[in-house]
């Protein structure tokens, strides 16, 4: 099992750096926040169809990349760590993993094409409030006649989908954008660089997907996990590398704060929690590429860890930073958000332990 | 011999000589020296021993794959190993880093087959934490040099042959520039060992005194007045020995303890209980694969450094952290067993020990804010002060 990157993955960290540095800093993100939309449609056509990154996955029978999930952490880590809105996660992960899951080739054929490409968007809607995420039974969605009515929550880029993929108790439903009944309600989101978004559907059509929806979704939950993870623990060592310059340059009582031991003893909890956590992703990668036993158990592992240690760096990285850390203008609060944010997406803390403890068989 | 095959060979030896964890056997039920020292010999011979060091001191000359595949499955048995992790784990390697030839050849091999065992002796009363200010000295005699002082925290040294000693040989100079390492043989009458009883009860160190010991000039590792660096060396060999040793089965805080315990008081269909085993899972889980990581980068070339106190630090955080949410999940039972009784008791007992030995927490966050992440060192008001200019106490 090998836990470091390859020089192929290093070439493909290499390239997304240089064009998030160059096509989407900070300021391009701005931007993109103060806009309409949730992400810049260009920045997203261009790292498809120049870097191939929605494709990564994508067997390259349907036009992908065919590489593993192993190398699209690398491409997520780049994107996590600069906060680049994208429908990466929705439409590389989550439903280019369901698709890949089921076994409905008419699906596969239409979409997968289309995703690897960067002309079409697609996302999984999986959660329901307060009801367990990634259980298909427990799902109150309800398949009748060739439709489906029911209520998604949280659904990632939902309102930028050109295919939905609902699950229900009775499988895995595919609708188009547009369908009668399908209304798609932005949230006005904690997090301002993922768009997310409240699904009704009222009898609106949609075609029951081959294969078996429940071993299917659990498995792209691990997928969630896996890609969650990996922005994450990206973003956190964003964090810790912007507090660790600040605190060489900013001075308090004659010397540079990074100096006192108030100040360099959190960065060294947050490094050391930061580098337990990027080799359990380095591990779980691995696992889940490899098709490993443990590949639930690792990918939960990793998600538990990467969401709190994330969530402990923004907190850490607002406060070191003193004042400016809370003024709008600092980057801190976006990932503070962000972090926020992804900590309870798509199954929060107590949901990742259960399922820790659900498949070590405790 | 490809990798599983060596993994093979490893798991049958300890099959016939070593024995399988039994969680109801009391972890304090240890192995005499003498067993040790078969025990260890047993290895070598089986070629088990100093796996990925060089053939002509003894070792076997393997990978990093090897010896992955060896922890794997020594992992289930109870090897009594306890009083060669010093000395193999730190003072070898710093031996066959700064060593000299006729050193490398007299001691590795006796080391890795049990004959020789080996102590580190660096912290004394007035300083653990600021090693360099060590006041333990020695003069230059005819033939070498005469050592007087005492040493502190010095595990293991009631059954040691050699210790690496850290010794002030120039205190004219600033405090890091006057330092020797020698190798002294503890057996000298002017040696004298007094076990030091902890906050356990127990006895696992010691205090060393050193009174009119003479050492050889061949005794100095490295150079004269050169020995922090050597020490530093010794150091982070031994955050890595410390922070990756943590061997799930041997630690009663560990998660398969833990899960075994709570099976056994019917405690596995709590909600909060299972996601507390979860997050130690999870953390402990972490930390094998950060170990795993560090050593497949240092096989690819790439320096641990001072990554090493990121894992010590993690491994020493790892059993305070666990000791709080054990009395969450066992309650008044932990107050009502003794240390023998219930092996979670005494680790809880144990666990700020952890925190201290080889380097505080505080030392390690110091090291790993200033040299991985290059924040400003701390003023250090000594650093450039003859030592014995220097002000050591109220």
């Amino acid at each position: 099992m090998t836990l470091i990157d390859t020089d192929d993955q290093r070439d493909l960290a290499s390239s997304v750096k240089r064009f998030v540095s160059g096509q989407a800093p900070m300021s391009a993100v701005r931007k993109t926040i103060a806009s309409e939309a949730s992400f810049d449609p260009d920045v997203w056509r261009r790292l498809s169809q120049e870097l191939g990154v929605a494709g990564l996955p994508i067997p390259e029978q349907y036009g992908g990349a065919g590489a593993s999930w192993s190398d699209l952490v690398v491409a997520l880590r780049e994107l996590g760590s600069g906060l680049v809105p994208t429908p990466v996660l929705a439409t590389s992960v989550l439903a280019t993993g369901t698709l890949l899951a089921l076994d409905d080739e008419e699906a596969r054929a239409t979409w997968l094409p289309r995703f690897a490409e960067g002309t079409a968007v697609g996302t999984l809607a999986v959660s329901e409030g307060a009801r367990r995420p990634w259980a298909v039974a427990d799902s109150s969605v309800v398949v009748e006649d060739g439709t489906v009515t029911g209520t998604k929550t949280a659904v990632l880029n939902a309102a930028e989908a050109d295919v939905l993929l609902v699950t229900t108790a009775s499988g895995v439903v595919l609708v188009e954008k547009g369908a009668p009944g399908l209304t798609i309600t932005p949230a006005d989101a904690l997090d301002l660089t993922r768009g997310i978004a409240t699904v009704t559907l009222e009898r609106t059509p949609g075609r029951l997907l081959a294969g078996d929806a429940a071993a299917a979704v659990d498995s792209v939950a691990d997928l969630a996990n896996l890609a969650l993870a990996s922005e994450q623990a990206a973003a956190t060592k964003a964090c810790l590398d912007m507090t660790t310059e600040y605190a060489k340059i900013r001075y308090s009582f004659g010397q540079p704060i990074g100096i006192y031991q108030g100040v360099k003893h959190p960065l060294a909890d947050i490094y050391t929690d930061w580098a337990l956590t990027d080799a359990a992703i380095r591990k779980a990668s691995e696992s889940l590429a490899e098709g490993s036993d443990t590949a639930s158990l690792d990918a939960a592992v990793a998600r538990h860890l990467a969401s709190s240690g994330y969530v402990e760096a923004a907190k850490q990285t607002m406060l070191l930073h003193g004042g400016i850390g809370f003024t709008w203008e600092h980057d801190a609060h976006l990932y503070y958000r962000s972090a926020i944010t992804g900590n309870v997406l798509l199954g929060g803390p107590a949901a990742q332990q259960d399922r820790i403890a659900e498949k070590l068989a405790v | 011999m490809s990798t599983d095959e060596f993994r093979a060979k490893a798991l049958a030896w300890l099959q016939q000589n070593a024995k399988p964890f039994d969680d109801n056997e009391p972890s304090s039920g240890g192995a005499t020296i003498e067993e040790s020292k078969a025990f260890q010999k047993g290895l070598w011979e089986a070629g088990l021993a100093g796996i990925t060091w060089p053939k002509e001191y003894g070792g076997q000359g393997l990978g990093t794959a090897e010896q992955l595949a060896f922890n794997e499955v020594a992992a289930d048995f109870r090897m009594p190993v306890g009083p060669f992790v010093i000395g193999l784990g730190m003072p070898a390697p710093v031996l066959l880093e700064f060593g000299t030839e006729e050193q490398k050849k007299r001691h590795i091999a006796p080391m890795l087959r049990g004959d020789e065992i080996w102590s580190q002796l660096f912290s004394e009363p007035s300083g653990g934490s600021d090693v360099a200010s060590l006041q333990t000295s020695a003069v230059r005699v005819e033939d070498g040099w005469l050592i007087n002082g005492q040493k502190v925290w010095t595990s293991g040294a009631q059954f040691s042959d050699f210790g690496a000693v850290l010794v002030r040989t120039d205190p004219t100079r600033p405090k890091h520039q006057g330092i020797t390492m020698f190798i002294v043989d503890l057996h000298h009458p002017g040696v004298t060992v007094r076990p030091l009883v902890v906050a356990t009860g127990d006895a696992p160190f010691n205090e060393v005194f050193f009174d009119d010991v003479h050492v050889p000039e061949d005794a100095v590792i490295g150079e004269v007045n050169n020995g922090w660096a050597v020490a530093v060396a010794m150091l982070r060999y031994e955050r890595v020995t410390i922070g990756t040793g943590v061997r799930a089965r041997a630690n009663p805080l560990g998660y398969d303890a833990l899960v075994e315990l709570v099976r056994a008081r019917g405690l596995d269909g709590d909600p909060s209980v299972r996601r507390t085993l979860a997050q130690v899972y999870a953390r402990e889980s972490a930390m094998r694969s950060y170990s795993a990581v560090l050593h497949q980068e240092a096989k690819a070339g790439v320096p641990i450094g001072a990554r090493g106190s990121a894992a010590k630090l993690a491994g020493a955080t790892f059993p305070l952290w666990v000791s709080d949410l054990v009395q969450e999940i066992f309650g008044e039972e932990i107050a009502l067993q003794t240390r023998d009784t219930l092996p979670i008791a005494r680790s809880i007992l144990a666990a700020p020990g952890g925190a201290t030995a080889g380097g505080s927490n505080e030392i390690q966050r110091n090291i790993i804010a200033e040299r991985v992440l290059g924040l400003p060192k701390d003023a250090g008001v000594d650093k450039n002060v003859p030592f014995n200019q220097l002000k050591l106490s109220k």
